[in-house]
């Protein structure tokens, strides 16, 4: 098992939260902590999710890209930009 | 204008003719609306039978297809059509009503969390609060929906939202975006993968749904013309490459061909195109063209690397990246392999006896029917036998529930089918236990006079689950028999629906030429041998060269 950090941009909408939850489960990783700030004047969310899993982290991101509402996702140090389509 | 009105309004302007449904408390307002509006509503008997005739109508037309409920009750009766619509990519926009705000999370009556419910089974959802934001939740959702893999998209509507007068409209209809850019690393990919086909020796296409549905069939027909790489299909990638191409192997997988499962196990190069490496798909993952390398076309990212790693993966538009790579290379053997496995291994249709063969009636059928007709399945052995022994001119021409295989699909996915194409004929081949999931929808056909033909291929069993008790569970037939069937024939003559059964091969001709020839809905029930199987089959956890094609 093995632990990863990602810092997720989002939109302010009230179903992200539980929409990356969700997918975060059903993808196979368990969440070990989690710490949300929105950014008020970009009407942004932060969130910031430690999950373990022996799973592939790179998956889970490409995963939680696909959710509207999430803008951009940094695992520890590595960025990637969401795909447009 | 009121939300409801409104929310008719945007509809309209982005195309949506037709709408699929069932009225109740929390969409009255929506449903009063529709009373005066130029779009038409079919009521359909259930919900689930109004989310698969938006399916149905989505895929038959490529448009958006959109179903409406009312809360509780009504919304849970669509989720399994949105799992369906999530699975197999399909562009349909639900719109639920909702308790009045005021209500909202008192559990009151009909109330359900329908945002909550739909998460694991919409691309999107959104719950309207303001009357001014219905514009932009209805524009966003159809744009969501038709963009990038398609996808369904839920919008929930309290009732006092759809109530509320207001000033605001929408927008107007929102232009198509141009295709996407090519950047450095894609061009980078684009030489990778032509230099992969150029070194290949043994290359199969794998052609799943996602060309038809990035309407790539001719790019994609002139991908295997031009380089002449045998070919195998998806179940939801029948009819994107041509019958009658030279090298095409058919469907692989659990009931593929043998000539597509041993040329894919033997390939050197396995070019993915808008497939997903499902797991009817691939048997035993690990054995699975094991020696290939692997070039994945796909418009969704975190489709690459989820069940197999590739080598090259090439993300975007398939009009763009197919053409783009091309190339052609030194593979005559193989291509005389694949040509000689073709013939070797040709369907036969010699049967013994005087019952009807239904590989061999489907087959009949398939040569009868009109090039531009529309072939829905329900979900079984006759499903499979559908797959393999009728040809389809166009991916949208076959509709069948593969992501999920959810039973009741066809008849009301036929209705929406025949809706968007109301010139093309519209058959829906069932089986008995699936027909009776969606049986309602048969006061849909008789309401609106949708000439649908149902072809009920009869065996009294649940027959792909009694034959997976015969083969694996030592034939205890747990739950499978249903000789205690309705009479399907009076069954239909109760909705006007011009009906007969045929039993012997006989009889197999001139019933399907009356069924064709007749001007309205037509229900042909086939009585089958409940011993008949679905072969060839890939057993459980093993590889696709193993497969069996008989009762050992």
């Amino acid at each position: 098992m093995q632990q990863h950090n990602l810092t997720i941009t989002a939109r302010h909408q009230p179903v992200v939260l539980e929409r990356l939850l969700q997918v975060t489960r059903y993808r196979g990783f368990n969440v070990v902590g989690m710490t949300m700030f929105p950014v008020s004047e970009l009407d942004q969310l932060t969130i910031e999710l430690s999950v373990v899993s022996d799973k592939s982290v790179d998956n889970l991101k490409n995963q939680l890209l696909k959710i509207i509402d999430i803008e951009q996702i940094k695992v520890e140090d590595q960025a990637l930009q969401k795909f447009m389509a | 204008m009121t939300g409801a009105e409104l929310t008719l309004q945007i509809l309209q302007q982005h195309g949506v003719d037709s709408v699929f449904g069932y009225p109740g408390g929390a969409i009255m307002p929506l449903y009063d609306a529709i009373y005066d509006s130029p779009i038409k509503h079919f009521l359909c008997r259930h919900e689930q039978g109004a989310a698969f005739a938006a399916v149905g109508y989505a895929r038959a037309s490529k448009r958006v297809g959109v179903c409406l409920a009312t809360s509780g009750p009504g919304a849970t009766n669509l989720i399994t059509g949105l799992a369906d619509a999530m699975s197999d990519s399909v562009p349909v926009v639900a719109i639920t009503g909702q308790v009045p705000t005021v209500a909202m999370g008192s559990d009151a009556f009909q109330e359900v969390d329908i945002i909550g419910l739909s998460l694991a089974v919409t691309k999107h959802c959104v719950q309207v609060m303001n009357v001014e934001d219905i514009p932009a939740a209805i524009e966003e959702a159809i744009s969501i929906a038709l963009s990038g893999r398609m996808g369904p998209v839920l919008i929930d509507i309290p009732k006092d939202i759809q109530v509320a007068e207001t000033q605001v409209r929408g927008s107007g209809p929102i232009n198509s975006s141009a295709p996407t850019a090519v950047d450095s690393y894609h061009n980078l990919a684009i030489e990778q993968a032509k230099t992969l086909i150029r070194q290949a020796k043994k290359p199969i296409l794998y052609v799943g749904g996602g060309v038809g549905m990035a309407n790539a069939v001719s790019e994609l027909r002139d991908f295997c013309q031009f380089t002449k790489i045998p070919s195998v299909s998806t179940l939801k990638g029948l009819g994107t490459v041509a019958a009658d191409d030279e090298y095409y192997l058919g469907m692989l997988g659990m009931h593929g061909t043998k000539a597509a499962n041993y040329a894919v196990q033997k390939c050197d190069l396995l070019i993915a195109v808008g497939a997903r490496f499902d797991d009817r798909v691939t048997g035993k993952l690990k054995e699975f063209a094991s020696n290939a390398k692997v070039i994945h076309f796909d418009i969704d990212q975190a489709e690459v690397n989820k069940r197999r790693l590739v080598d090259v993966a090439l993300l975007g538009d398939l009009k763009v990246n197919l053409p783009a790579t091309a190339v052609t290379s030194d593979i005559a053997p193989w291509q005389q392999y694949c040509q000689r496995m073709i013939t070797d291994f040709a369907w036969q249709y010699d049967h013994p006896g005087e019952k009807i063969f239904a590989p061999s009636l489907l087959n009949k059928l398939s040569q009868l029917m009109p090039d531009n007709t529309v072939v829905t399945t329900d979900v079984g052995q006759h499903q499979m036998w559908t797959a393999q022994h009728m040809a389809f001119a166009q991916p949208e021409n076959f509709l069948s529930s593969g992501g999920q295989g959810a039973m009741g699909f066809g008849l009301p996915a036929a209705i929406g089918a025949q809706i968007s194409r109301p010139n093309d004929t519209v058959i829906a081949v069932s089986g008995d236990g699936s027909f009776m999931m969606n049986v309602q929808e048969l006061a849909t056909l008789k309401r609106f006079g949708i000439p649908v033909k149902i072809v009920l291929i009869d065996n009294a069993r649940l027959g792909m689950v009694r034959q997976w008790q015969q083969l694996f569970f030592e034939e205890r037939y747990s739950e499978t028999d249903l000789s205690d069937n309705p009479d399907f024939v009076m069954l239909a003559q109760a909705f006007d629906i011009k009906a007969q059964v045929i039993t012997t091969k006989q009889q197999v001709d001139a019933a399907l030429k009356e069924m064709l020839a007749h001007d309205g809905p037509y229900l042909l029930q086939v009585r089958i041998d409940e011993l008949d199987n679905v072969w060839p089959l890939v057993p459980p956890n093993a590889a696709n060269e193993a497969m069996i094609e008989s009762v050992k």
